[in-house]
């Protein structure tokens, strides 16, 4: 038996019984007022919230309590009568019980503000967890000196250690919480929010005891961090568009005169400044700022707050600062990452890096016929007939799915006629639609065909839509409506925008209406991008209305080359073309590739992918697949070559539950997004095993085969090839008034309806069914025919007796068709896994 | 939702309230970021129904008649205001030109807005001004702008969840200028899914809803019920789930349901009785008249009905005017008249707008606006001895004429006024589109600032959310 620790002293027991009440009590408060009703933040009490911000300062006594008994007992490990036993054996319990104090507390916390998401669950149960844990430790301590049991003493050591990790991990979700999630990170040179310029940002405490006075060169940079909080959440209602309160908050002297109800900010005092107490309200308040969308975020908060209380500084010169991200418009060439035993194909190098330190394992790689059915459609638009699909099982060539991505791509024509639907709706060419009946606007079909069945390198492709020939000027040119159309839609300045979203991924529609709220770019820019496609210099409109400027013809980046604004509009678009596909413009090439990467797995590397300023999930691969294009001379079926062969596209599919999940920024990659039959795709797959959807009559375009061509289908009328109607619009093909990049793949009411009663599919299906039934004759071959055909596998035993059960011994031509309808809707058929 | 085994017990007790739920469960969604505001509690309207006279009614010789001079050869064109004579109306002092006094006696029911003031637009064309008035946005624009009835659609759904929420009657896309007419039926960045269920013939409307042609009920129910079977005997639930997947079920499921439901019959006017069906049948626009009926007692948001835009046909008198407006408004004047008896009859005219319109007006002489004139496209003499001369051949956009009935309307009444003497223009409470949109807005409850983030800006359904509903037009 050991004797008593000697750090007893009287009325330690009414101490503890105290203790215990007062817990107790705060406990059964927190447990009545905020259980019993739903959260109601605006009515907390005062004094519960009071409790609540206490649990900051009693938060740092278990920390350092726990910490320092945790450190004491490693130095005793080997002395367990060390003379620092005493010590640990009062740190602990203080430790404790503050701990537990801090735990109500911030239990009291967290119904006051704004406090929610995962962090503020972890820093909560780990709390309350490290509590528990110490309180265990501190019972097991005991134990060990009255029994002197060596399991207790390796039990409550054990506890202890675990009690101290508590503390870190907790106290870390803390300032998380407290000071944002990257507030410690931020500052790592090799962490991706480290910004070396930020020399306020990241290390300045946005704190009342910071009295230090802000160089120059540090008030611009918080002024910076100012505007961007405006611009990003503010100006879209306070701006020159929408002047809501009588105020703006897009320029300094509108910031500092305020709004109808006096100014917004008073320099140095929090208390008084209105715009301070409108973004502090709690959620839900009706005069808190944003009014709509998200609240400002601590950080963001904190950022005003100490702005204000620095006096609100804004230096003049402060206006042309960069607020938005600008992606790097440099190449950049990462080297690879080394090849393993069975990771060669570069993109697969990459993958593996992004696999390992996202900590996601290799699955094991789609099966033969997904995979035939993915690089049939994915490059030719068609589905494998079974013919193709037995030999290429057959096959036992450890390098045949290679082999057969390359016969592939030799299918020039059935590669062209797919292909030319993505083109058609990037460059926004159609066989009809608005325009063409004044004579204002041209089609690119013939041109557009023959460079994609050519492989016409990518630059010089592009040189010629935006410095064209006759056959390849309707891009360029527009679409002109006879009449006056408002001045951000004539067509010069439609090709600036066309040019640079399609080329660049580069949005400029708000800003040839105005400066953009969106990005850093000015109205002038966009004028002087369009005025290179202008017989004379466009006259500046603001929302339409004549500003009498006039600007120079000049690239949106300059680093890309000069535009001679004194030469004749085709020497312009010549020098133009010639800046546009330098090698020196990265984003040129990225923004193609991550088109084509889009196209093959269902998501861009960059999303949307018209907004090439978003960061990808990941920047090396994206850059070294652009910089390897280019240098390989710009050859997209390379390209499609070199990712459909690779390990990441063969990768088992991902299913999304909405389709706003695809272009959320949280996204991990994991393999190809399941993508949706397109309307051509599902035209032609009926076409080529049932019976054609189109006639050749209805073709709005022939190619001309070269004399070599074997057609490896009995239809010519592919429905790239045909004018949009009912049927193609159902199924998502839009109409080609504007650049369309994303095609709409969720079903619809109005698409069941075309599918289920509309009188081309059920004709068609009509007309299979008669000469199946002439060639087929019996139910069970024509069961296991269309299943051969559309699944690309024997029908299941179930399905088989569904389906004969349906056809009957002798079928009807009527039973036929309804079961080639049924096959053709399964989402097994429309949907690439 | 589970899947009822027996699907055929399932469907026999399919009410519109589980059709309901289904529509409710599903998540359809699309790329748009964020919408605003609820729809306000005092809402006056539940269905809007425009009637749409395309291809410019003018409306010195429609519903606000001018000085009347007959026809006599030799004759000063410049002296032409009315090629018809006035009568009467329900609404004393308030004349009508001759051929519309059906749709006069119903005036007493309703409001004529006599001071529509168009666009300008430079020279005209048609499906501009048209895209202009169904968009409220003036084309090209940089995104795919919404039709109002896509708006309306998006933000109140449908009133029956088995009938399509935006119906357009009457247009076909096959003729002249067809593909600028189908380029605001749209519901543009909205999504497909709001876009316009088109019955181009409305007599031959049913067959938009039922089986396919040839395909018997009996038939059609086993093939579904094969579809069906089919995918629970695959491979369905092997590959986890997906949008793409679970849209296409359910919407196949729901076409189903609608095809086979008995709100179908709303589409089928054989099963109207036939002195009724006499009233309306005066041609494809008063049949869609009828339609449009049927489908608000079914439950209906948005219809719309057309007497189709075709260049240089039904209102586009680009010659003829007088002898061809004779027709144009026979095939009119008695459809609409007995619609709007018809939605009183039946208790839903307070809850349902009905507007008639036009893209803009016609005039003799004037082409664009007096003040600004543009391009004539109309050679017209100035002395008429050739009947085909008599009529308002030019597009004129500074004066034009509008009804509207039901949904919180004034009763009785008349908005704004044109001049008596040529320029017939408006001299009194100019309405634009903005306001006109908006006022169907306020009808259904749709707060003015409605907007969608697309492409990272605000998208009104007017132009920078500005415009706001003409308060005078409701009681």
């Amino acid at each position: 038996m050991m004797d008593e620790p000697k750090y007893n002293f009287r009325g330690r027991k009414l101490i503890a019984v105290c203790i215990s009440l007062l817990l107790a009590g705060l406990i059964a408060v927190y447990l009545i007022e905020f259980t019993r009703q739903p959260e109601q933040v605006t009515s907390t009490f005062w004094l519960w919230r009071f409790l609540g911000r206490l649990h900051p300062l009693t938060v740092h006594f278990p920390i350092v309590l726990i910490l320092i008994a945790a450190l004491l007992e490693i130095f005793t490990w080997r002395a367990y009568r060390s003379p620092l036993r005493p010590a640990i054996d009062l740190l602990l319990p203080a430790g404790v019980i503050t701990a537990a104090f801090s735990v109500v507390f911030g239990l009291f916390l967290s119904k006051d503000g704004d406090y929610g998401g995962d962090a503020l669950a972890v820093h909560q149960w780990t709390g309350i967890a490290t509590c528990l844990l110490g309180g265990t430790a501190w019972w097991l301590s005991r134990r060990a000196q009255k029994k002197s049991e060596n399991v207790s003493l390796n039990s409550y050591r054990t506890i202890l250690l675990f009690t101290a990790l508590g503390v870190i991990i907790a106290g870390h979700y803390g300032a998380s919480l407290a000071h944002g999630k990257d507030y410690l990170t931020a500052t790592l040179p090799w962490s991706s929010d480290f910004d070396q310029s930020a020399s306020l940002g990241a290390g300045t405490d946005f704190s009342d005891k910071d009295t230090a006075h802000l160089t120059p060169k540090q008030e611009l940079e918080l002024q910076v961090k100012v505007r961007a909080i405006f611009a990003h959440n503010c100006t879209k209602c306070h701006g020159p568009e929408k002047v809501k309160g009588d105020l703006r908050l897009d320029a300094k002297n509108f910031v500092f005169k305020g709004g109808e109800k006096g100014p917004i900010v008073v320099p140095g005092n929090i208390e008084k400044s209105e715009i301070f107490r409108r973004i502090t309200l709690p959620a839900g308040h009706k005069e808190l700022m944003p009014s709509e969308g998200k609240k400002l975020s601590e950080g963001d908060v904190a950022v005003i707050r100490y702005w204000i209380k620095k006096g609100t500084p804004w230096p003049d010169g402060s206006d042309n600062m960069q607020i938005f991200r600008l992606a790097p418009l440099a190449p950049r060439d990462p080297s690879l990452p080394p090849t393993t035993a069975d990771i060669t194909n570069p993109i697969d190098r990459w993958t593996n890096q992004y696999f390992s330190s996202n900590k996601i394992s290799w699955p094991a790689l789609v099966d033969d016929r997904t995979y035939l059915k993915r690089i049939s459609l994915d490059i030719t638009g068609l589905l494998p007939s079974p013919e193709e699909f037995n030999s290429f099982i057959k096959d036992v060539r450890p390098d045949k799915r290679t082999i057969r991505v390359r016969e592939l791509l030799n299918k020039k024509e059935d590669y062209a006629a797919h292909w030319l639907s993505f083109w058609n709706d990037l460059l926004r060419n159609d066989y009809t639609g608005t325009g063409y009946i004044t004579g204002g606007r041209f089609e690119i079909t013939d041109w557009l065909y023959k460079a994609i069945r050519s492989n016409m390198p990518y630059d010089r492709l592009t040189k010629e839509l935006i410095n064209p020939t006759e056959p390849s000027k309707g891009f360029i040119e527009g679409i002109k409506w006879r009449g006056v159309v408002n001045a951000s839609q004539r067509t010069e300045m439609q090709a600036a925008q066309n040019v640079s979203q399609v080329f660049l991924g580069l949005n400029l529609k708000c800003t040839s209406c105005h400066n953009s709220f969106i990005s850093d770019w000015k109205l002038e820019d966009a004028y002087a991008f369009a005025d290179i496609f202008a017989d004379s210099s466009l006259e500046i409109n603001r929302c339409d209305k004549p500003t009498g400027k006039y600007t120079h013809a000049r690239m949106l980046w300059k680093e890309l080359g000069d535009i001679d604004s004194n030469a004749n509009k085709k020497t312009r678009m010549s020098q133009l073309a010639d800046n546009i596909v330098k090698p020196e413009n990265g984003r040129f090439y990225r923004t193609i590739v991550n088109r084509v990467w889009a196209q093959l797995m269902g998501r861009g590397l960059v999303e949307p992918v018209d907004v090439m300023d978003n960061e990808p999930w990941d920047q090396d691969l994206l850059d070294w697949m652009a910089t390897h294009f280019q240098q390989g001379g710009s050859d997209l079926r390379e390209l499609i070559f070199l990712i459909a062969t690779s390990k990441t596209y063969q990768l088992p599919s991902v299913g999304m539950a909405t389709a706003n999940d695809i272009v959320t920024h949280t996204y991990q990659f994991k393999g190809m997004v399941k993508k949706r039959m397109t309307g051509e795709q599902f035209s032609d797959a009926v076409s080529k095993m049932i019976e054609p959807v189109y006639p050749d009559s209805l073709m709005m375009y022939k190619p001309i085969y070269d004399s070599g061509y074997l057609p490896s289908i009995l239809f010519r009328a592919r429905a790239s090839f045909v004018s949009n109607d009912h049927f193609l619009t159902a199924l998502g093909r839009p109409n080609r008034e504007t650049v369309t990049s994303r095609r709409e793949t969720q079903a619809n009411l109005l698409q069941a309806l075309e599918l289920t009663n509309g009188e081309r599919l059920n004709s068609i299906l009509h007309r299979g069914a008669e000469k199946w039934k002439r060639r087929y004759g019996k139910s069970d071959a024509i069961v296991r025919e269309i299943y051969h055909r559309a699944l690309l596998r024997e029908p299941k035993e179930k399905e088989l007796q569904v389906a004969i059960g349906s056809l009957g011994g002798d079928p009807s031509v009527d039973a036929i068709q309804d079961l080639f309808w049924s096959v053709v809707l399964l989402p097994e058929f429309q949907i690439i896994n | 939702m589970n899947r009822p085994t027996d699907r055929r017990r399932f469907l026999k007790n399919t009410s519109a309230a589980t059709i309901a739920a289904l529509a409710a469960g599903a998540p359809m969604t699309n790329f748009l970021l964020s919408s605003c505001g609820k729809r306000k509690p005092d809402t006056k309207a539940d269905t809007v129904i425009l009637l749409w006279m395309g291809g410019g009614m003018a409306h010195t010789d429609t519903f606000d008649p001018k000085r009347y001079t007959p026809f006599t050869k030799g004759m000063k064109a410049n002296d032409v205001l009315s090629t018809f004579p006035s009568i009467p109306t329900a609404i004393d002092g308030v004349h009508f030109s001759e051929g519309l006094g059906s749709i006069g006696k119903v005036m007493d029911k309703g409001t004529i807005i006599r001071s529509y003031v168009a666009a300008d637009l430079g020279f005209i064309l048609h499906s501009r001004h048209q895209y202009h008035w169904h968009t409220c946005y003036k084309p090209p624009q940089t995104v795919s702008v919404p039709h109002i009835g896509s708006w309306i659609a998006k933000e109140l759904g449908p009133m029956n969840p088995v009938i399509p929420p935006f119906i357009s009657i009457g247009q076909r896309f096959t003729v002249g200028e067809g593909e600028e007419v189908k380029a605001f039926h749209t519901a543009g960045f909205l999504g497909n899914e709001y876009g316009p269920f088109l019955i181009p013939d409305p007599s031959a409307g049913l067959e938009s809803v039922r089986p396919p042609v040839g395909m018997s009920e009996l038939r059609f129910e086993k093939r579904n019920q094969l579809y069906n079977e089919l995918i629970s005997a695959g491979a369905a639930g092997e590959f986890g789930s997906d949008y793409q997947k679970e849209s296409l079920r359910r919407s196949m499921e729901q076409a189903y349901i609608l095809l086979k439901s008995p709100e179908a019959a709303a589409f089928d006017l054989s099963k109207e009785p036939k002195e009724i069906y006499d009233i309306y049948n005066t041609g494809r626009f008063g049949l869609g008249c009828l339609m449009a009926r049927r489908l608000t007692e079914r439950g209906a948001r948005f219809i719309s009905v057309t007497t189709e835009y075709e260049p240089f046909m039904n209102w586009d008198t680009h010659d003829h005017g007088h002898t061809r407006l004779v027709d144009m408004k026979k095939q009119i004047d008695g459809p609409i008249a007995q619609l709007i008896k018809d939605l009183e009859r039946t208790g839903r005219l307070d809850r349902t707008l009905v507007i008639l319109a036009s893209e803009f007006s016609r005039d003799m002489m004037v082409e664009g606006r007096p003040d600004l004139k543009v391009q004539e496209q109309v050679q017209q003499p100035d002395i008429i001895t050739d009947i085909k001369n008599y009529g308002m051949h030019r597009h004129f956009t500074d004066g034009c004429s509008m009804l509207m009935f039901g949904g919180g309307i004034k009763k009785g009444n008349v908005y704004g006024k044109t001049a008596d003497e040529r320029p017939c223009k408006t001299i009194e409470n100019p309405i634009m589109i903005d306001q006109v949109h908006q006022s169907i807005y306020h009808a259904l409850g749709i707060p003015p600032d409605t907007h969608y983030v697309i492409e990272k800006r605000p998208f009104y359904t007017t132009p920078d959310g500005k415009g706001l509903p003409v308060l005078d037009l409701f009681a």
